[in-house]
């Protein structure tokens, strides 16, 4: 008779250590993936400054166009305007379109089906992993485009802490978006040209926060449910309208910013966690 | 004693008849299907940028939309439309046959990788074309620009369709060399909706950004496109230097795209890199 001893585990890791060394092996992958990413976020940085630049004469100077000239004078408020709604919708662009590319890279090399062994919940090993390194990166190229804006025209912000509140909010409502788009990639897989498209409206819909141009009512309703508007509304309070964040209402009121996170963040892990099961349920999690 | 005939590598193998026809409509079959099988986000993705463009033209109208404005920009549309649509597709599509491993099967055929290149682009024009026309199609039935329609304008359209796909397969091409392209494929999309002349007419801008524009995908060929949809004809265009410039550009970027294409395959074949690394 044989008498098989299997050792006793020396020592258990607590469950906390598991998994804070999860959460920081996701988040160092993340890093990785951004700095194998070097040369393309240096691509990028020129374009940016330009679009913020070139955006300011162009608003509103549709007759100017018909008629065939356009006068491309830097007006420092506009462009202060443009650069407090395009900074913060740049960065969730970014958050969103570098989470599909990195997730649909693991689908498609079929690494994605490791995230099942993490001790982590699957939605955030998703978000968490990324968001450091998206976060990183989009401060570099925003810092770029805000120094190369400012040493073409003087900006006119009021610098404060309280500006952190919108944009950690704006980080929490970049987290649920993207995890919704997670969900859609991991179900359906070539959807780039709808997170583009989606994410580009976004965009164009920030700047209707701002007293830019005057807007239908039907316009302010749509913009008010997307994710970026009551930040970039918040952030204009902050920065420019030295208002303060504690005004309760409104589309850059706190109590909206605030509802507007929780909500996107909520639809995030719903919508990833049930498009997730579909998938899962279907055996096509790592399959094309 | 047993001879083996072993074929000279690179030596010219005898292919059946029509071989290369049924390798190029299989390559261009596979990326219809896959079109097919996605239409829903095609779909949509038409919808949404047709309400994108007349979003960015409102803003610009400040708070309209000026009809003059819009005949300018809407071959600007078409030829985004064409661009960014062929070179998601085609970056995300030869991304997905590196990671699943099904770009090297492709490869273990004897067709030449020339050949199943073209292919690609065939399902790539279509891909991009279908979203171009309907766009261009419906503002221009709905908004009904003032254009003046001549057969000349065809030289235009052509060789913006051929400088888009020029860039589409750029694109293509540096994914299999530069890691998580998809992300940039984003921002030179940008660009060209920026400079292309969505936005507006790239004559309007400052001279050294017309210069630095021209060099964009399209963005000569809408500024052709628009000289003859007003009526102006090809000669405007020529004597302008616009038409012999959109010429060496769609050569230049055509032919970029081709040999990146071409020689990022061998030095893949060569290194492994066909199948995830």
């Amino acid at each position: 008779m044989t008498a098989l001893t299997i050792p006793a585990p020396r020592r258990t890791v607590p469950a906390m250590a598991r998994f804070l060394t999860a959460l920081g092996n996701e988040i160092r992958k993340g890093l990785l993936f951004a700095w194998s990413e070097r040369l393309q976020i240096a691509m990028e940085l020129p374009f940016f400054a330009l679009f913020i630049l070139l955006l300011g004469p162009m608003l509103g100077a549709g007759h100017q166009i018909a008629a065939g000239h356009l006068n491309w004078t830097l007006n420092s408020d506009r462009i202060s305007l443009i650069v407090v709604a395009l900074v913060p919708a740049m960065f969730f662009y970014f958050q969103a379109v570098k989470l599909f590319w990195r997730l649909l890279a693991e689908i498609q090399a079929g690494t994605i089906e490791q995230v099942y062994l993490s001790p982590l919940p699957s939605w955030l090993v998703a978000a968490a992993g990324r968001l450091a390194a998206a976060v990183i990166e989009t401060l570099i190229l925003m810092a770029v485009a805000y120094g190369v804006t400012s040493a073409f025209v003087t900006l006119h912000f009021h610098w404060t802490f309280a500006a952190l509140v919108p944009m950690t909010f704006l980080i929490i409502t970049g987290i649920g978006y993207s995890l919704i788009i997670a969900g859609m990639t991991l179900l359906w897989k070539r959807i780039q040209l709808l997170n583009d498209t989606l994410l580009m409206l976004v965009m164009v819909f920030a700047v209707t926060a701002l007293p830019l141009i005057t807007v239908p009512g039907w316009f302010t309703g749509i913009s008010r449910v997307l994710p970026v508007t009551a930040d970039v509304a918040s952030l204009y309070g902050v920065m420019l309208g030295r208002r303060g964040i504690t005004g309760l209402w409104g589309t850059g009121g706190l109590l909206w910013v605030a509802v507007t996170a929780a909500a996107y963040l909520a639809a995030g892990i719903i919508v990833f966690r049930v498009l997730e099961r579909i998938t899962r349920a279907r055996g096509t999690l790592g399959a094309y | 004693m047993s001879a083996i005939t072993v074929l000279r590598p690179g030596a010219p193998a005898l292919a059946p008849r029509g071989f290369a026809w049924r390798a190029f409509g299989n390559e261009a079959g596979k990326g219809l299907r896959l079109m097919w099988r996605h239409r829903a986000v095609t779909i949509t993705s038409i919808v949404l940028n047709g309400f994108l463009y007349l979003m960015i033209q409102f803003f610009i109208g400040g708070g309209h939309l000026v009809l003059p404005v819009l005949a300018l920009t809407l071959p600007g549309l078409f030829a985004l439309a064409v661009a960014s649509t062929a070179a998601l597709q085609g970056s995300g599509g030869i991304a997905e046959e590196v990671n699943g491993g099904t770009l090297e099967q492709a490869h273990l055929s004897p067709a030449r990788p020339s050949l199943l290149v073209l292919g690609r682009l065939a399902a790539l024009a279509v891909e991009g074309l279908i979203p171009a026309t309907v766009l261009a199609v419906a503002f221009g039935l709905g908004y009904g620009p003032h254009w003046v329609i001549r057969p000349d304008a065809l030289v235009p359209l052509i060789l913006t369709i051929t400088d888009a796909l020029g860039y589409a397969l750029l694109m293509t091409a540096l994914t299999l060399r530069v890691a998580s392209i998809g992300a940039v494929v984003h921002v030179f999309n940008m660009t060209v909706m920026f400079f292309g002349g969505m936005f507006i007419p790239i004559i309007l801008f400052p001279h050294g950004l017309e210069i630095f524009a021209r060099f964009i995908p399209t963005a000569l060929g809408v500024e052709v496109l628009n000289t003859a949809l007003a009526g102006h004809g090809l000669g405007a265009a020529w004597a302008d230097g616009t038409l012999p410039w959109l010429l060496v550009h769609v050569v230049a970027l055509a032919g970029l795209g081709w040999i990146t294409y071409l020689c990022t395959v061998r030095r893949a074949r060569r290194e492994g890199g066909l199948s995830p690394r």
